[in-house]
């Protein structure tokens, strides 16, 4: 999924004060791509990665994923585009406390209904990220990184044109680091999903990928 | 189905409604499916996920339970009152076949006097079978203590029609001892009822004391009806006697039609034989509720019974002006039922006001539970959205949750308000009659359900608006 960033800004209230985390950035993101946005802490890494997935909606500027402008869209397209075409990892998983590995994988469907099908590919996607064993348990009784892994098969369920993740390995051991990587680089290569991922930690760049290097809101270098 | 599939992967709101099945995934449906099957997963998966979401929250779900269901219990108890009058009374005179002839604007016989002579006028329509007088008073003392709830009343029946009746509602509900017969004209016999003698701990035989009177019981019956198991039946003469009522006046007559009569059309016969005649005997209500004695030379002397008796000539005056009026009324079951209707329309008030304020005390309970853990659940709805949940299944989650909070709190509420009536009834069989029927338990848990979905909502729409990073960010 090709992703064309024009001119954005992103001001947002904290408290009394305003916060300018975007200050009209513009960029291109190729599809099929690893693509990393890096850069100190404020920069608007983060603000720009859920712009991209039409998590939140910028203040001026346009988004256009694939010849569609995501501020043309009304609120039940964007439900759409999220549901079928972004998959999303969070720094902190952000898995639901009350439902086992299996059903967090299958939350986005509970909605229209779980098929036999989708069952059986959140089950094969757990036993490919080694969690097999772990299939009922809740997020509680599972380490940091496997709570990141039964994220990242959340992600890969719907099959998505585009994977978002924020700063996936945050909360993570080296080595978990290391895995979720592994994932996130096999589903560009398998799917051809255009990935994007923010982080701060620039060890796991390769030469190929495309790297987004933020400062002060801004596009500092590509 | 390629084509299909191309379309709704390339464009998430292309509706295709003419596919058979969702091409989206194998076996799997999307939201513009119109097949009925997609709807019933969705609404399980839905169901089963909100369920799973309130047992995961058990103290914050059990208080809200908590409050719903006092509320409805509440309102089941209140409700069952009225519900009880209205039982009580229909299976009342449900059993009472035939038409009472009373004083025109009398609520009960209690208060109504008519001349004794019209009984036989009524006696002589066609269709009459038979009409049995009879006098109505309040018993104030029995076994010397006052009786105010439940009233104690006496009735005088003439002896030699009543045996004459082919149903008699207090002849069929004998249980020990005897009705009253010819033989027991004159003497001070009573029939009593079984509330009566368990009250008093009489039986047969025994002397009951009824304000001055000694009265031998003979018989024992039970109507299980709250209005007729009152009656201390005796001879009317000496009813008269005691309620001091002249031998020329009765409260009201009872008239059985004749077999394969029309009980309306007897009705209309009797209210046309009375049409534009004046009851010269009438009397004030006051004087007929006892609380004044009846006219004599001795009250034409007493100042104050004077002025009421000039009262009730300047009413029986105006009164006669209408020659189209009629001095009596002819009712039968139905009638007394609605009679009693009015009657206990404004207790329905009150306990409308009174289910109003437990009502609403539960609404803003279950507004803020639910504003409470939707508050607390925003990064939970948050991500729900980010992972493509619409703005439409976040509000049916939560009005999933808050109707079964709802739905679960009306049937709580309900079983237990039923429970308390039938413990209450057991308790007091004689004072009260509580009825939670199956329409107003019915009714609770469909309104509980409607309050628990009315008070989720506002919470629903304030999570389901928000953009996905929003919520995240204020959880």
């Amino acid at each position: 999924m090709q992703i064309e960033v024009d001119n954005i800004s992103k001001t947002y209230r904290r408290g009394p004060a305003e916060v300018r985390a975007l200050r009209g950035l513009s960029c291109r993101i190729e599809a099929g791509v690893l693509t990393f946005i890096v850069g100190p802490s404020g920069s608007g890494k983060s603000s720009l990665l859920y712009l991209l997935g039409a998590l939140d909606q910028p203040t001026s500027g346009e988004i256009i994923c694939q010849g569609r402008r995501l501020s043309q869209m009304t609120s039940r397209e964007r439900d759409v585009f999220r549901r079928d075409q972004v998959g999303f990892v969070f720094q902190n998983f952000n898995l639901l406390a009350n439902l086992t590995a299996v059903e967090n994988v299958l939350v986005p469907f509970f909605p229209q209904g779980v098929a036999a099908a989708q069952r059986a590919r959140a089950l094969e996607l757990l036993r490919r990220v080694g969690l097999g064993d772990r299939l009922d348990h809740r997020p509680s009784q599972l380490s940091g990184g496997e709570q990141q892994r039964v994220a990242i098969a959340r992600a890969l369920l719907k099959r998505p044109k585009l994977v978002l993740a924020d700063e996936p390995t945050g909360e993570l051991d080296s080595e978990s680091g290391a895995e979720i990587y592994r994932y996130l680089r096999g589903l560009r290569d398998e799917q051809g999903a255009t990935v994007v991922i923010v982080t701060h930690d620039r060890t796991h760049i390769q030469p190929s990928d495309n790297v987004l290097t933020l400062r002060d809101g801004k596009l500092a270098a590509s | 189905m390629e084509l299909a599939r191309a379309k709704h992967l390339s464009n998430g709101v292309e509706r295709h409604t003419q596919a058979a099945v969702c091409s989206r995934e194998p076996g799997g449906f999307c939201e513009h499916c119109p097949l009925f099957l997609m709807r019933l997963l969705e609404s399980l998966g839905m169901f089963r996920f909100a369920i799973k979401n309130l047992l995961s929250r058990p103290l914050r779900t059990l208080l809200a339970l908590c409050g719903l269901t006092v509320a409805i219990a509440g309102m089941v108890g209140l409700f069952s009152v009225a519900e009880g009058i209205e039982t009580s009374v229909a299976a009342t005179f449900g059993k009472v076949p035939g038409l009472a002839v009373i004083q025109a604007g009398a609520p009960i016989p209690l208060f109504s006097r008519m001349p004794a002579a019209w009984g036989a006028e009524i006696a002589r329509l066609p269709g009459v079978h038979i009409v049995h007088p009879e006098v109505w008073a309040r018993a104030n003392l029995v076994e010397g203590k006052p009786c105010f709830n439940p009233p104690r009343m006496l009735f005088g029946s003439e002896l030699e029609k009543s045996h004459q009746l082919r149903y008699s509602v207090y002849r069929e509900g004998i249980k020990e001892g005897r009705m009253l017969t010819d033989a027991d004209m004159g003497t001070r016999h009573a029939l009593i009822s079984r509330s009566i003698a368990d009250q008093f701990k009489k039986k047969v035989g025994d002397t009951l004391r009824v304000d001055s009177l000694e009265l031998e019981i003979v018989g024992i019956y039970q109507c299980n009806s709250l209005i007729l198991d009152t009656a201390i039946i005796l001879d009317i003469d000496l009813v008269r006697q005691l309620a001091r009522v002249s031998d020329a006046s009765v409260s009201c007559f009872y008239v059985e039609p004749a077999l394969n009569v029309d009980r309306d059309e007897l009705g209309n016969r009797i209210r046309e034989l009375f049409r534009g005649r004046t009851d010269e005997t009438r009397q004030s209500p006051l004087l007929i509720a006892g609380l004044l004695p009846e006219r004599s030379d001795k009250t034409a002397a007493n100042p104050v019974g004077a002025l009421f008796s000039a009262i009730g000539a300047a009413s029986r005056s105006k009164d006669e002006s209408g020659s189209d009026e009629l001095p009596v009324e002819v009712r039968d079951s139905n009638d007394w039922s609605r009679e009693f209707k009015k009657f206990s329309a404004d207790l329905d008030i009150f306990l409308l006001l009174m289910t109003g304020i437990g009502v609403s005390i539960a609404f803003v309970g279950i507004v803020n539970t639910m504003l409470m853990s939707v508050t607390e659940r925003f990064i939970e709805f948050g991500i729900l959205k980010a992972n493509g949940w619409s703005s439409g299944a976040v509000l049916r989650l939560i009005g999933f949750e808050s109707a079964l909070l709802g739905l679960v709190g009306g049937l709580v509420g309900g079983v237990l308000g039923y429970i308390a009536t039938l413990v209450i009834n057991a308790n007091w069989p004689t004072r009260i009659h509580l009825y939670a029927g199956p329409r107003l338990l019915l009714g609770s848990v469909i309104f509980s359900t409607v309050l628990g979905v009315l008070g989720g909502l506002y919470p629903a729409i304030r999570a389901a608006r928000m953009m996905p990073m929003d919520a995240i960010r204020r959880g």
